[in-house]
């Protein structure tokens, strides 16, 4: 794979530092200050703290300069699933339009739209090749639909051209990476990194009492975290309905899930599953590293014993949350976790940060992390059986969007495009990002893991973003071990993969609400996969499914 | 013909004109997509020119070379392929489709008779002399003019299960596939019974006096009223509304979209919903047009059979 971009070396990584400067400056903006030792101050607003972000000119590229505005007069328009400025992925976009349009003279259209239109705008929009719109904040599954089809805009050149702010792929674990190419061309600037991981109540979990509690009902040490999907469930039983938790009167729960129907509920799925179906194997072949499909024939494998007993236990797993959970979104399910509602919670990056915002959370100092369990037992697709596992199958995944700019081939404005993602992508700012919350952009990247972990980040570093000690740690150690995971869960990023998560999402909801069995669901997505892939064509289908899981035939 | 006959053709133009073009065309389109498969394939190519300055002479990076930017040219191709019935024939065969009809049918045969009956007994009730009379009718008739979105999004709150304003009756409004359609056919009623309310109401003001009086002489009570005076005069007036709500329930869209999603499942996604997704979700348009043209189909076939019908009984 081509290597893009330039990695910083240490002296301008540490010049990329956080702190106002008050010393001689030659240019004082608004939004940016252009200082006399040949750096630049970016200037935040309160949303970030009103922090100051200050890199080395050369970091920004050869284009921005003091006296330059390379894109005057230059408007882009930049679409993003709606949450407003100060909502998740579209959040940031507002927060740096200000400092690129003093950058680079040019204009930035932010065009929020409902994440259940986002698809449908962004397609029109590029089917008919109009042009309206310079940059998608796109989620990794649509790359099926936007790369092969020719509409994406290949950044390589741009990325090595040395005009523009500097960022690397290196920075990425191999499994991110790939979300951002399409075979060797790269596609997407970096930003979001998603991955599900779990969390749970550490004082909770350790506490004596129900220790000694749970041994006598379950017959075994409360394991802290839970090693396997199977004791999870356990715990999770052991402490729904019982209120453990201070923050009110009425019981609390086991596990809480985000399933409503048309949003995230199938990740779930996807990433609680991947331990019982996933073979491990050193190569991707017929039966191992395997998932969605078949990829010799592209037969589905998602009815099979393995990802039918998954889901028959998400339903176990389900009983131990509240009912309405069935109909709940992101936010509602992560607030339940945050409000000391629930002592479990698997989910992606930004609960991990909203533990630490107090004014959401009661869970400051006690939200631990861990990478998701394993099972301890998986369907081997080669015996044609259960097998146990010991130690557990734990497999990584990289579920979710990991949402990042792509550019728009039918761009008239490319460069300046470009040009605004790949600010927000430069090391201090995609480091800052991580650490807040509300702004959804979560880690995965080099630099926000600690170095015990291999990265560069402190821990000092997240106490100083307001981050409690032991929960940055557990935190980013968890994504750490999750996207760095010997056996990981393959994307699905094929043309139409968003029909068959849609096929799917709305099966696994019929389940999760007891509209149909685990094998009804499962068999009738099973059955609907199949003329989506006789329409967009099997042979097709199946050349990018090779590509996308790297099996080689 | 003069051409003060002729010039009020001219003035029929713009309406001829806006229907050929909004309505006429994209039915014929839609048509025509139902038959046939189109294969996109695109190819661009891009082309560096130099960046020029206001004097037009090319702009320099700082190391001397031009500055360039990327200029597209696009060249998209449409490969289309008649494929005859294919789409109307898999609507034979789709779990998916055979169940959102179920859910649309549901809705139909539930909210449909029950707004018509709450409507009635509503006009009946406000055609007397009431307390307040004109203010509880201007409440009454308020929810027609609310947006279904907004609507919809008001009673996700209401009905939300944990600590919403109905928490406390522990019904799972949402969260089971039976009663989240339920929820969805009590918010229809609560916005379209006003609506039936308010055009029996006025009818039933046109009902003369007389009538009522001399039926009351000839000694017939409430319920002969009701059966031999009201209903009788009324039936043009209930037809029509049975028929506007029929109509509009077939196409029910927006308040499953934005409270429900069309779940838990597909248990509240109805017909157009489903329709929607396979068009402008997936790009399934050949499918999709095939099913907006059965349901035109069918919503054409009730509305005839009710104006024979409505021809039949008042010539």
């Amino acid at each position: 794979m081509r290597r893009h971009g330039h990695v910083l070396n240490g002296t301008m990584t540490a010049l990329a530092l956080t702190a106002v400067l008050y010393g001689p400056q030659a240019g004082a903006g608004e939004h940016v200050d252009w200082n006399d030792d040949g750096t630049v101050t970016l200037k935040l607003g309160p949303e970030y703290d009103d922090r100051r972000i200050t890199v080395p000119q050369e970091q920004l590229g050869a284009l921005f300069g003091p006296e330059e505005q390379p894109f005057e007069d230059v408007t882009i328009s930049v679409t993003v699933n709606g949450a407003g400025p100060n909502g998740g992925i579209s959040g940031p976009l507002y927060s740096f339009r200000p400092i690129w349009e003093e950058l680079s003279g040019g204009k930035v259209e932010i065009v929020e739209l409902p994440f259940a239109e986002h698809y449908t705008k962004m397609m029109l929009d590029l089917r008919n090749g109009t042009g309206q719109y310079d940059a998608f904040m796109v989620g990794a599954f649509w790359y099926g639909d936007i790369a092969p089809a020719g509409y994406g805009f290949e950044i390589g050149e741009l990325m090595d051209s040395g005009d523009f702010p500097q960022w690397s792929y290196d920075v990425m674990p191999p499994s991110l990476k790939t979300l951002h190419h399409w075979g060797d061309a790269a596609y997407g600037v970096l930003n979001d990194a998603d991955g599900q991981v779990l969390y749970y109540r550490r004082s909770v979990l350790e506490d004596p009492e129900h220790q000694a509690a749970f041994k006598a009902e379950y017959g075994y040490d409360m394991p802290v975290p839970p090693a396997t999907w199977q004791q999870l469930l356990d715990i999770s039983k052991y402490f729904n309905g019982k209120n453990w938790d201070e923050h009110d009167a009425e019981p609390d729960s086991g596990t809480v899930l985000h399933l409503k129907v048309g949003e995230q509920g199938h990740y779930h799925f996807q990433s609680l599953s991947a331990s019982f179906v996933v073979n491990p194997g050193d190569a991707v072949d017929r039966t191992h590293n395997v998932y969605w499909f078949d990829p010799t024939d592209m037969t589905p494998l998602i009815n099979g014993p393995g990802h039918v007993k998954a889901l028959e236990f998400l339903q176990a797993l389900h009983e131990t949350g509240p009912a309405a959970q069935v109909g709940w979104s992101l936010g509602e399910a992560w607030d339940y976790f945050l409000r000391g509602k629930a002592v479990f919670v698997y989910s992606w990056g930004d609960v991990g940060a909203l533990c630490q915002d107090e004014s959401r959370s009661v869970v400051r100092g006690d939200c631990a992390s861990a990478q998701l369990p394993g099972s301890d037992e998986y369907y081997d697709m080669t015996r044609k059986e259960f097998v146990a596992a010991d130690p557990p199958n734990v497999v990584g995944n990289t579920t979710g969007g990991s949402w990042h700019g792509v550019v728009s081939n039918f761009s008239a404005n490319p460069e300046a495009a470009y040009s605004f993602l790949a600010l927000m992508a430069i090391e201090p700012v995609s480091k800052m990002m991580a650490m807040y919350g509300w702004d959804g952009v979560d880690p995965g990247f080099s630099y926000q893991f600690l170095e015990k972990d291999g990265g560069t980040a402190k821990v000092e570093d997240y106490v100083a973003a307001g981050w409690d000690a032991k929960d940055a740690e557990d935190y980013t150690h968890a994504y750490k071990e999750l996207f760095y995971a010997p056996t990981s869960l393959t994307y699905l990023r094929i043309p139409g993969s968003f029909e068959y998560w849609d096929i799917l999402d709305k099966n696994l909801s019929a389940a999760m609400s007891g509209s149909k069995t685990a094998q009804q669901a499962l068999d009738d997505t099973a059955a609907a996969w199949e003329p989506v892939t006789k329409r967009i064509g099997r042979e097709s289908q199946l050349k990018d499914y090779q590509e996308a899981i790297g099996y080689a035939p | 013909m003069r051409w003060t006959s002729r010039i009020r053709f001219l003035f029929l133009m713009p309406a001829v004109l806006w229907v050929l073009a909004f309505t006429v065309f994209p039915l014929g389109y839609s048509l025509y997509l139902s038959f046939v498969k189109i294969d996109q394939t695109t190819s661009v190519t891009r082309v560096k020119e130099p960046v020029l300055d206001e004097a037009g002479q090319p702009v320099l990076k700082s190391d001397g070379t031009p500055r360039t930017r990327n200029v597209v040219i696009k060249d998209q191709t449409n490969v289309t392929t008649f494929v005859g019935w294919n789409n109307f024939a898999r609507m034979r065969s789709d779990p998916q489709l055979h169940e959102a009809i179920r859910v649309s049918l549901v809705f139909v045969f539930v909210a449909v008779p029950l707004e018509l009956v709450l409507g009635f007994l509503l006009a009946v009730l406000f055609n007397r002399k009431l307390f307040g009379r004109p203010f509880f009718r201007t409440v009454m008739i308020l929810p027609i003019f609310a947006t279904p979105i907004a609507v919809a999004y008001s009673f996700f709150t209401i009905f939300y299960e944990e600590g919403g304003p109905l928490g406390w009756t522990g019904v799972p409004w949402l969260s089971d596939p039976g009663w989240a359609l339920f929820s969805v056919i009590l918010v229809d009623i609560w916005q379209w019974t006003p609506f039936c309310f308010l055009v029996f109401l006025a009818a039933l003001q046109g009902v003369p006096d007389e009538l009522i009086e001399a039926a009351r002489i000839d000694g017939a009570g409430a319920l002969d009223l009701l059966w031999r005076i009201l209903l009788p005069v009324l039936q043009p007036t209930i037809v029509i509304v049975l028929l506007l709500r029929l109509a509009e329930a077939l196409k029910l869209f927006d308040i499953p979209f934005a409270m429900t999603g069309g779940g838990p499942g597909v248990a509240t996604q109805p017909y157009s919903l489903f329709a929607f997704r396979t068009g402008l979700r997936f790009f399934d348009l050949g499918y999709a047009s095939a099913m907006a043209f059965v349901l035109l189909i069918v919503v054409s076939i009730v509305v005839t059979l009710f104006f024979r019908r409505l021809r039949q009984t008042y010539g």
